[in-house]
């Protein structure tokens, strides 16, 4: 029973059918892809679609989501099931060793698909000319950073993901004495000017004059979710009042414990470096007599102690630069061309898809070396016959 | 003719069941990735050595290039809008989201205030009706917020003057939004008595009129 049901599923996993059925799914899913990405931009249509193993969708008259389309990771996975079990069924002889390679090949596209989809981590770095950044931050994911500023030449982060945030009620600081007692949450909200004589949530900070009110939270690549925290820090058993922290809040809030003075800032999420870039020029190139770019460059001094390092690089366009497993393109600029953003790629599977396309190509020169030899000794062998 | 050995047509289980098991594994490894609390310490941060350039909008690269810029402006970032005061009137700090309060010769009850937020701030529409709700007006739609709009041209650009006044309660309003090349907007709002608002409403205009980037 068990291996007849067994042998079933194999029989499943290697048929053409299936392949046939899962590139058919993965053409729909690249088609509805490409039009969410309209109302939902491409990152969220990219983790809706294509990064997760269900495309969800909410009816009004239910509560919870329900799955209505298999999601891009599930094909994959599938095809990437498929591709093997059809690998493992091609015969184990040099004649076949040009189709071993290119399926091989083709499982590590797969892989590395998957290593970026589940590993690649976004960032950028903005830095404007003359300034010194040993950060990269997040293009939407935000962190309550309680910063312990008291030292004049170092500042203590203690960062606190926007994930801990929405679930935690009671969030130790470690290293501090500090514990956030979360109040509220929103991964959204507007904040506007409280009208007089309504009660604020905040008791200490620019909270007490602010009133805020929760929405829906955006995808879109313009948008920017506006995440609020009411916060209570305690110390030392005692409350340092209720604050209102927001990433449309820019300024830190301060407060002091036995002579540590604590901010409290929301803000994107930050990972340092242990290195430091310093923008030493960016260039804004048009083509003469018009507003055309032809090109954009940011030269910047990387300094790496650790490494007794310290260097100039170009960064331009389609020319970026890899250092210590990120690589580092010239995305965007503004305030008048003395600002650059760098876009920031972590992706350990980045070697993947070239081994991919060596394997590939080998394995259709080899299988066509094969094919051609059969095909010389058949005429031979016709000739002499 | 040459014949090929016959392909083996078995499968291997132990191999897909190796698979299988790897693909499971890494994708548990994968899910769980922690989210705690980090600590760094870090050099304090230096500003950029070279003045900010208010008045530039953001320019963005083509698109196949461009990313998002990361950090929207911050209601702290202030901006660079200026006004003057006409006589008897003085400006006392802005507390809390407040930029600025000011402090009007004319007697009755009177507030006049300075409040700055980043981006559209919610949008005119639902800050008008916020306002409107302040003197117990019902909310308008768009069309009425078109109607009720007067467009007051300055030096630091467009600025939209809206005028209620509440019969029943005898209380007027008189307020203006103006967005800053930096993404702020601005809102400059009188409310109060309606008879102390007329009063006034001739110098708050004075001050719109003045409005300017610096």
């Amino acid at each position: 029973m068990i291996k007849t049901l067994a042998t079933r599923l194999w029989k499943f996993l290697k048929s053409f059918q299936l392949t046939i059925v899962l590139l058919a799914l993965l053409m729909a899913l690249v088609v509805l892809c490409t039009l969410a990405q309209v109302e939902m931009g491409t990152a969220g249509a990219v983790n809706a679609y294509m990064r997760s193993f269900f495309v969800w969708r909410q009816f009004p008259a239910l509560p919870f989501p329900l799955p209505v389309f298999p999601g891009a990771a599930l094909v994959g996975l599938l095809l990437t099931l498929n591709l093997i079990a059809k690998t493992l069924d091609i015969q184990r002889s040099w004649t076949k060793a040009g189709m071993w390679l290119v399926h091989s090949g083709l499982v590590i596209l797969f892989a590395g698909e998957f290593v970026a989809g589940m590993m690649q981590v976004d960032t950028n770095m903005s830095i404007e000319v003359g300034q010194t950044v040993n950060y990269v931050q997040s293009y939407k994911n935000v962190e309550l950073a309680v910063i312990d500023v008291t030292d004049p030449a170092f500042d203590e982060v203690y960062s606190v993901p926007d994930t801990l945030l929405s679930r935690r009620a009671s969030i130790p600081v470690p290293g501090t004495p500090i514990t956030l007692n979360v109040k509220r949450f929103y991964p959204n909200a507007e904040l506007s000017n409280l009208p007089p004589g309504s009660p604020a949530l905040a008791t200490a900070g620019v909270g007490q004059g602010v009133a805020i009110v929760e929405r829906p939270t955006v995808t879109a690549d313009n948008d920017m979710n506006q995440t609020s925290v009411v916060v209570e820090p305690v110390a030392g058993g005692r409350s340092y009042g209720t604050w209102l922290a927001s990433v449309a809040i820019g300024q830190p809030q301060t407060f002091t414990h036995e002579g540590r003075t604590y901010a409290l800032t929301m803000r994107l999420r930050r990972q340092y470096l242990p290195y430091a870039f310093t923008l030493k020029q960016f260039r804004h190139d048009v083509y003469p007599g018009t507003d055309i770019p032809k090109n954009f460059s940011s030269l910047v001094q990387v300094v790496n102690p650790a490494q007794n390092e310290s260097r100039e690089v170009l960064i331009y366009m389609n020319q970026p630069l890899r250092y210590e497993g990120k690589t580092f393109y010239q995305a965007s600029f503004g305030k008048n061309d003395t600002l650059s953003v760098l876009s920031v790629v972590e992706n350990p599977g980045w070697l993947l898809p070239y081994v991919s396309c060596v394997l590939v190509s080998l394995g259709l020169l080899v299988h066509f070396a094969i094919v051609l030899r059969r095909s010389l000794k058949r005429r031979q062998d016709k000739k002499e016959g | 003719m040459p014949t090929l050995p016959p392909p083996p047509r078995h499968p291997h289980p132990s191999l897909l069941k190796g698979a299988l098991v790897g693909i499971g594994l890494l994708g548990l490894t994968l899910g769980c990735r922690p989210d705690g609390v980090s600590h760094f310490r870090v050099p304090k941060e230096t500003a950029a050595p070279h003045p900010d350039h208010p008045g530039h909008a953001e320019e963005t690269m083509p698109p196949q290039a461009a990313g998002p810029e990361p950090a929207g402006p911050a209601a702290s970032a202030r901006g660079p809008l200026k006004w003057s005061l006409p006589k008897g009137w003085s400006e006392l700090p802005g507390d809390g989201m407040r930029f600025a309060t000011f402090k009007t010769p004319v007697a009755g009850r009177l507030e006049a205030t300075v409040v700055v937020l980043p981006g559209p701030a919610g949008g005119e529409l639902a800050n008008v009706n916020r306002w409107r709700g302040q003197i117990t007006l019902p909310p308008i739609d768009e069309q009425a917020l078109a109607a009720a709009r007067v467009v007051l041209k300055t030096k630091a650009g467009a600025v939209n003057l809206y005028d209620f006044t509440n019969d029943g309660t005898k209380s007027r309003l008189v307020a203006g939004l103006i967005s800053t090349p930096d993404g702020n907007t601005w809102f400059l709002k009188m409310s109060g008595d309606a008879a102390a608002a007329a009063k006034a409403k001739p110098d708050f205009m004075r001050i719109l009129e003045s409005l300017r980037l610096d």
